[in-house]
């Protein structure tokens, strides 16, 4: 009943954000293009988050994303410097995004770290890294290969005809591919219920005979190689790397996760609520630029949007306790 | 005297709130609803869940309620007083061995009961004393010498002149402690009685709706046949060369004092302890130490506390029940099938009848036996070899207690092997074919359950140990 309750209360939410900003804005606002614009947009964002609902099915964290997405972008961009081919260099990023969930991994789930301190520490550790790495400058323009810069500015073809063509996003297309992957593993697999299973009682978990310290460990692999495909899309997408672009991702991702939760019957993490999360921030900050609201006045509003939510599904759940 | 009047209250005592009722106390209606209030009345709660705060001191546990003694009205701990409080309040019932500067978590779980017991006795300065004490299901965690010394403190709080009111399924308990019997059922008042106008079975019927006088059904095949599990001088913290041999269909209990090993004993079968030493077998196989190890193999386990270590409990009884399953039940192993494990645990549940609206209920809005039985679906799923039970019966309703039986006894007939820890030793002379007993850590005595009384067992856990008893 409150489950129910809960959730249609953050789809009339979500309805008048669109509403509120359709009457705003009627002649941009709700448009193929604009919305293919939004879906780009927020296309690194949704895939940190989607890999983040992995780690948080655990009822766990990971705040080194955002570190771990910089430090991806300008190792490709290093390795570009050096005259290596696209495909080892993404391929180097990649790797290195692994590398360092597993790592996270091995310090939560081994050595035994709270999550917030492990990832806390790598956080810092990464972004040490990604200025290392690139001497704490931006790598520009001519020193990126065009065709990694022309990914993310081309896509599918949606329209033929005169003025510019609509196109659905190469990196939303990416963005799509990782979801439905992370879907599938989180909620089809045997590994994603035990990962659940882990979030609700640990204890219980490992006495039933689960390998816990295996999955909390591969878990943070996700996240890992997440981070680093935002990190490649960022870059990618600007044709540029610099050591701090990735790092606005973390806390939005989280956001994203918990504003997904309050949409889900049991108030858990899953895929989709997730980027339904990410949607919802997404069309925030597309309505209120459009607007011309400030960049500040955007963020104090993204914020209170998220108290608000996710405030009302604390208030919910406490109630469904109470008379239970 | 002092009367406190409850009519139409739905739920009591600030914790739930009451949605409708009075309670008047001498004639003063209180307001419903606030713990504080409750407090200020002169009543004091004990909870069936502890939840002592285990990084605090035992003298900081029993001020968790009340303002801390303080310094010069400055909002500084004067420790001094705080301990002094605490220790006189101990001693009130025996207690003195605790120190109050010890940490909670250093003691355990029956002294930390008695502890939260003894924080209820803290004289506030100027305060009336506390006058009627709720308690709810106290001893669930105590072994019998602990109830014991609870029972004689219960006894001086009524010589003191304050009333009790007892709640819990332990009918002897209840028998031995109490003036009147009030009892509920389904959430309705069913008879107030005089101890001496009513009976264990009249209470029973009365509770249940329906005769138990059949509460441990018989056995109905013969004995029990080959052997299935042995286990050979098994070594784990706090277990020392334990070794056993459990038959086909047979039901082995597990008995010994608080401390004496018996979760141990079942923890280093599962493999959910380090094993320091000995062998765990399985028809001549050896069943390594580690938990998914032992379920694939066929053994089953409920541990003793099913909040902590056994439910996740905002999931869904489907999820709880497939836990160690998974991949038994899932497409090439790896996906899920949502239908089969559904179909399962429907199934599951009405075969250890389990009362709920669905197999998608989470499990937090089951009542206690009904989560109980979760935890049974899940030990059957896997069609098990043997069933290796922590306090199977703890904290649960007298018909569920019943149901859990009976599902025992057809289990045995149908050739599980059953080995079962319990404090309830009514449970496990009325089910076991045999009982082992540990003390501290040791295997002292094997036990053939023919004609005996809950004297003789008790008085087995108590003696000192045989030396060198041969293997059965």
């Amino acid at each position: 009943m409150t489950g129910a309750l809960r959730r249609s209360a953050g789809i009339v939410g979500m309805v008048a954000i669109l509403l509120f900003f359709t009457v705003s804005l009627p002649d941009t606002f709700l448009t193929l293009r604009n919305w293919l614009n939004i879906s780009q947009q927020i296309s690194m964002l949704a895939v940190v988050a989607v890999t983040m609902t992995v780690v948080m099915a655990m009822g766990d964290f990971d705040l080194s994303v955002g570190s771990m997405a910089s430090l991806s972008g300008v190792v490709a961009a290093a390795a570009f410097l050096q005259g290596w081919p696209i495909p080892a260099a993404l391929g180097l990023s990649l790797v290195v995004g692994l590398m360092g969930g597993v790592f996270n991994g091995v310090m939560v789930a081994l050595v035994g770290i709270l999550p917030f301190v492990a990832t806390l520490a790598t956080l810092t550790v990464f972004s040490g890294l990604a200025f290392l790495v690139s001497d704490g400058r931006t790598v520009f323009g001519r020193d990126i290969p065009s065709a990694f810069s022309d990914f993310a500015r081309s896509g599918l073809p949606l329209s033929s005809g005169e003025g510019p063509a609509l196109v659905l996003p190469n990196l939303t297309l990416v963005a799509l591919g990782v979801a439905l992957v992370v879907w599938v593993v989180l909620e089809q697999t045997t590994y994603g219920r035990r990962l659940y299973a882990l979030g609700g009682n640990t204890e219980a978990a490992r006495l039933a005979g689960l390998p816990v310290q295996a999955l909390r460990l591969s878990a943070y692999a996700f996240t890992g190689v997440g981070a680093a495909i935002a990190g490649l899309m960022y870059a990618s997408r600007v044709a540029s790397a610099n050591p701090t672009q990735g790092d606005g991702l973390m806390l939005t991702a989280i956001a994203s996760v918990f504003l997904g939760m309050t949409l889900t019957r049991d108030g858990s993490p899953r895929v989709f609520a997730t980027l339904a999360g990410v949607l919802v921030l997404g069309v925030l900050d597309n309505g209120l630029t459009q607007m011309r609201v400030d960049s500040y006045v955007r963020e104090v509003l993204v914020g209170a949007i998220i108290l608000v939510a996710v405030g009302m599904s604390a208030l919910g759940r406490g109630s469904a306790l109470r008379r239970s | 005297m002092t009367e406190l009047v409850l009519e139409g209250l739905s739920r009591t005592f600030g914790r739930v709130r009451a949605i409708d009722g009075v309670m008047v106390l001498d004639g003063t209606p209180l307001p419903l609803g606030s713990p504080t209030v409750m407090r200020d009345a002169g009543l004091r709660f004990i909870h069936q869940e502890l939840h002592p705060v285990r990084g605090l001191s035992v003298a900081e546990n029993m001020h968790l309620d009340r303002r801390y003694p303080q310094r010069l009205g400055l909002g500084l701990v004067d420790w001094r007083r705080l301990n002094r409080a605490a220790s006189t309040a101990l001693d009130r019932i025996g207690l003195s061995r605790i120190s109050p500067r010890a940490r909670m978590s250093d003691l355990g779980v029956g002294d930390q009961m008695l502890v939260r017991l003894a924080g209820t006795l803290i004289e506030d300065d100027g305060s009336a004393l506390p006058w009627l004490y709720v308690m709810d299901e106290p001893t669930a965690a105590l072994t019998g010498e602990e109830s014991e010394r609870l029972f004689s403190v219960i006894d001086g709080l009524t010589i003191r002149g304050a009333g009790v009111l007892y709640v819990s399924h332990r009918m002897p308990e209840v028998l031995r402690l109490a003036h009147r019997v009030s009892v509920l059922r389904d959430g309705w008042h069913v008879s107030t009685r005089q101890i001496g106008e009513t009976s264990q079975d009249r209470i029973i019927r009365e509770m249940t709706g329906r005769d138990l006088s059949a509460l441990y059904p018989p056995r109905l095949t013969g004995r029990p046949g080959a052997p299935v599990l042995e286990i050979e001088r098994l070594t784990a913290p706090g277990l020392t060369r334990v070794s056993l041999g459990l038959r086909a269909g047979e039901i082995m209990g597990v008995a010994g004092l608080a401390g004496a090993g018996r979760g141990a004993l079942l923890q280093a079968i599962m493999g959910a302890v380090p094993r320091l030493g000995g062998i765990v077998r399985l028809d001549d196989e050896a069943v390594p130490a580690r938990p998914a190890a032992a379920w694939a193999r066929g053994l089953a386990y409920v541990p003793r506390e099913r909040r902590s270590e056994g439910l996740l409990l905002r999931k869904s009884i489907t999820d709880n029940v497939m836990l160690p399953h998974l991949a038994g039940f899932a497409r090439a192993g790896v996906f899920v099938d949502a239908m089969r494990q559904t179909r399962t645990a429907r199934a599951l549940g009405e075969e250890v009848g389990l009362r709920a609206t669905g197999p998608g209920q989470p499990c937090e809005a089951l009542s206690g036996g009904n989560q109980q039985k979760v935890v049974f679906a899940r030990a059957l799923a896997g069609k098990p070899r043997v069933l290796i039970l922590d306090e199977p019966t703890r904290g649960v309703d007298v018909a569920a207690k019943a149901d859990i039986y009976h599902l025992l006894r057809r289990l045995s007939d149908e050739g599980v092997s059953i080995l079962m820890a319990s404090s309830d030793l009514p449970e496990l002379l009325g089910l076991a074919d045999r009982i082992i007993v540990l003390q501290g850590g040791r295997r002292t005595h094997l036990l053939e359950n023919h004609d005996m009384t809950e004297a003789d067992l008790l008085a087995h856990l108590y003696d000192a140990p045989q030396p060198a008893e041969t293997m059965a």
